[in-house]
């Protein structure tokens, strides 16, 4: 189910409806919830829930185990058993053709001639969402850095709470598992700021991913012809727009959701286009997915504790397998190289020289990671290397030969749109959303809000599937 | 800061926006309307699962679409009509999914418009792509997606502003159809003309051209004047060997499981007659097809009854000629025995 759809929004309804109902005790409002939970994800494909269910019942089983055994060797055996099943999930159902294939070109470059049909996979929506956030939880047990949870039911929840299960934030078990423990019921601030944290989301997903940036990106990538270069900086552009507010616009509709049943659930974007750098990039984009691969992944394989060459060639390691993650094509791998190597040159430039970053040095190198940013977007969006070469060359060999596949609005309108997120962002970078609203005006404040949900209205939206459920 | 002032000044300001912005379109002459989508095709091809002895099906492009009126083919043959003809589409792909993924072997119609039909058979053209998309979306869709339309139908019955369409062709009126009309400097290709509606369609397909088209000549002209653009246009020229080997391929898989096959060419005038006949003459074309599917076909121009029907234009029937060509269509089927109901699933 999506949230930007007729039915989430009766679902929603319902929802809330039986959770403020004096109807059940928390341990059946908890149970509704799964319910719900299973339903949401099962009115896309049925029997995918099945493997939610696999996941919930190893890894449960796993944590406890895994909280009472003191054999470390046994202990081992539970966390690899986790590891497998989901990573397993992970490699068939994502990586399955993708290393078919792979396993076939290196088969024909060592001369034996060898035809594999694709196979025939579903992809399950969110698979690499909810496998991250349960394999978290067998980890820290592992690490003896969590409780394990107190019942199943608090568990099975925390592995498909509706409002994150298919595109994050991933959370962690200490974060959301102790929620369930007492009753949770929204304060009527927190519901209301939920509500308006949804209409955000769908204000960012519907009017401006989908509506003003969605169609220029896709026509821009979609094209075979070497395009003229401010057809490809207004293409790739119109994609750095569309892909951050499809997925923040997800993230803030999830916390929103959540805050409505009184739940909290942490921060996923932090205005990243005003990051000076690429440090702080990620600490603003993506953050449960950053620090999930930081902490499980990063400082694992030694983090900066065995010296400088060690560091970037775990820097690199974790930016590259980050780029997998997203899926799984040699593109998303450059994807993640380019950050690694941003990251790597950053530590290096950081080392050498100081800068203080003042309010004018600060734009412009905002600037400057944003621009670099969006070499990286090319790669992650375009289908095959080919529409990746020809569209770098178009940017940066100032192509004006190229084909135009934009009309002068299209650009007009790209060009507005980033613009103002790009300024947005600056402005909004040392604050938040909430803290802004504290200082408004109640009543300017509603005209505001009623002016996006106009908008969202108006714009109706066809129930675009948001880009990251394919992740 | 107070947000349940905030939230209850959101509320009414919504509803008074919206409820103006409803206003606004009536009084733009718009009318709530049911879309041709996706939904509405996928609920139709649905009904071929569980067809009854008496199901009769249509498949083609729009002109069937229009030309058959579903209720007057319902009572002149006792038979429940399914509407699966594609608008812009080639039959090619809805009738390889009925001949490989069916079991129906009854009454199939289909509509030959000579510029979709003999196109192409590439998967990426979109006389192709486009019924593809809607056979594999019959397939893929999922239970939210039905549900996302049954919740869709009584607003888009009810508010003339919401819209549902998937083509670029659906006079929608959200956002972002509004802001693809703004024409500045032309940089790319030709801006098109405006293309307004003239559809009104069932929950069933059953399509019919609204009155406007037949009493507001300025109005129809809007949409001739889409046609020149679009004929005027480069084409590559049609696959005519292929696409009929492909269809006669077909046609003889559908006759050995027992069906009965009948092709109809539906009339056209004024530039997309001219261009047809120019570009696809009948005897190279029609006829060759014809005699190589070896079935009983109906040609419009003989017939002496279908020789003055008001086309307002030039591709489609007025509502009210499209009951006598489809009332007609039927005393010339009922004459050359055609039997309209037979078969059991």
């Amino acid at each position: 189910m999506l949230f930007n759809s007729l039915s989430f929004m009766v679902f929603l309804v319902i929802v809330l409806a039986l959770y403020y109902s004096k109807l059940f005790s928390w341990n059946n409002k908890k149970r509704m919830l799964l319910l719900a939970s299973y339903i949401f994800y099962g009115l896309w494909n049925p029997p995918l829930v099945i493997l939610l269910w696999i996941s919930t019942v190893v890894d449960w089983t796993a944590g406890k185990k895994l909280a009472i055994e003191e054999n470390q060797r046994k202990r081992k055996m539970w966390l690899l058993l986790s590891m497998i099943v989901n990573l397993g999930f992970l490699a068939f159902f994502k990586y399955g053709n993708f290393l078919l294939e792979n396993f076939t070109s290196c088969l024909y470059a060592i001369g034996v001639e060898f035809q594999a049909q694709p196979m025939d996979i579903i992809l399950p929506m969110g698979i690499s969402f909810y496998t991250f956030q349960t394999m978290s939880y067998t980890i820290d047990m592992y690490n003896r850095k969590i409780e394990p949870a107190r019942t199943f039911l608090d568990f099975a929840l925390y592995v498909t709470f509706f409002p994150q299960l298919v595109a994050g934030p991933i959370v962690r078990a200490k974060d959301l598992i102790t929620q369930f423990y007492e009753e949770k019921k929204a304060s009527a601030n927190q519901f209301f700021w939920g509500t308006f944290l949804l209409t955000i989301g769908l204000f960012q997903k519907i009017v401006l991913a989908d509506t003003l940036l969605a169609e220029t990106s896709d026509t821009v990538f979609g094209s075979k012809d070497v395009l003229h270069s401010l057809d490809a900086w207004t293409g790739t552009l119109a994609f750095s727009g569309q892909i951050f507010f499809d997925f923040a616009g997800y993230s803030t509709c999830a916390i929103g959701i959540a805050l409505m049943l009184g739940i909290i659930l942490p921060d996923n974007f932090k205005y990243p286009y005003a990051a000076i750098g690429f440090s702080d990039l990620w600490k603003r984009w993506h953050i449960s997915l950053s620090t999930w691969l930081r902490d499980y992944l990063y400082i694992p394989l030694g983090g900066n504790r065995n010296g400088i060459i060690r560091m970037y060639v775990a820097l690199m390691l974790t930016m590259l397998l980050g780029g997998l993650w997203h899926g799984a094509a040699w593109t998303f791998v450059i994807w993640g190289a380019l950050h690694g190597i941003y990251l790597v040159v950053e530590r290096l430039l950081k080392s050498k020289i100081k800068i203080k970053i003042t309010a004018y040095n600060g734009i412009f190198l905002a600037l400057l990671t944003y621009m670099l940013v969006n070499v990286t977007w090319v790669f992650f969006r375009a289908r095959e290397f080919v529409t990746a070469k020809n569209m770098i060359a178009s940017m940066f060999f100032m192509n004006t030969e190229g084909t135009k596949v934009l009309q002068s609005f299209d650009i007009i309108k790209v060009l507005v749109v980033i613009l103002i997120l790009f300024t947005s962002h600056w402005i909004m970078r040392n604050t938040s959303m909430k803290a802004v609203s504290k200082k408004s005006n109640p009543i300017l404040f509603g005209v505001f809000w009623a002016i996006l949900v106009f908008l969202i209205v108006i714009a109706q939206g066809s129930g675009e599937q948001f880009i990251y459920f394919q992740f | 800061m107070n947000l349940k002032l905030s939230f209850f000044v959101t509320l009414i300001l919504s509803l008074v926006a919206i409820v103006s912005w409803e206003c606004y379109w009536r009084y733009q002459g718009l009318e709530p309307n049911i879309d041709d989508n996706k939904n509405l095709w996928a609920n139709q091809r649905a009904k071929l699962e569980n067809f009854q002895a008496n199901t009769a099906i249509f498949i083609g492009s729009s002109r069937i679409l229009y030309d058959i009126q579903l209720d007057v083919w319902e009572t002149d043959t006792n038979t429940k009509p399914i509407m699966l003809a594609v608008q812009g589409a080639s039959p090619i792909p809805v009738f390889k999914d009925i001949v490989e993924k069916t079991n129906y072997n009854g009454l199939l119609v289909v509509g030959v418009t000579p510029g979709l039909f003999f196109s192409t058979l590439f998967p990426e053209a979109s006389p192709i792509k486009r019924p593809q998309s809607l056979v594999d979306y019959y397939y893929n869709r999922t239970y939210a997606q039905r549900l996302n339309h049954k919740l869709s139908v009584p607003l888009q019955k009810h508010l003339a502003f919401y819209r549902d369409g998937d083509e670029s062709w659906d006079s929608d009126v959200d956002l972002k159809t509004l802001l693809n009309k703004i024409q500045l400097k032309e940089r790319s290709e030709p801006f098109y003309p405006p293309f307004n509606n003239f559809e009104e369609i069932t929950l069933e397909r059953h399509m019919k051209m609204p009155e406007r088209m037949i009493t507001d000549t300025a109005y129809a002209n809007t949409v001739k004047e889409v046609w020149k653009t679009l004929l005027g246009g480069d084409f590559p020229p049609p696959e005519r060997e292929a696409t009929t080997n492909a269809f006669v391929e077909l046609a003889k898989k559908f006759k050995d499981k027992g069906g009965q096959l009948v092709l109809v060419r539906c009339p056209s005038s004024g530039l997309f007659k001219e261009a047809e006949s120019k570009g696809f003459s009948r005897d190279l074309f029609w006829d060759e097809l014809v005699k190589k599917a070896d079935v009983k076909s109906y040609h419009y121009m003989d017939y002496e009854q279908f020789g003055n029907l008001n086309l307002p234009e030039w591709s489609h029937l007025s509502t009210e000629d499209a009951r006598f060509f489809t009332a007609e269509l039927i005393k010339i089927m009922k004459e050359d025995g055609i039997s309209f109901n037979s078969k059991t699933n």
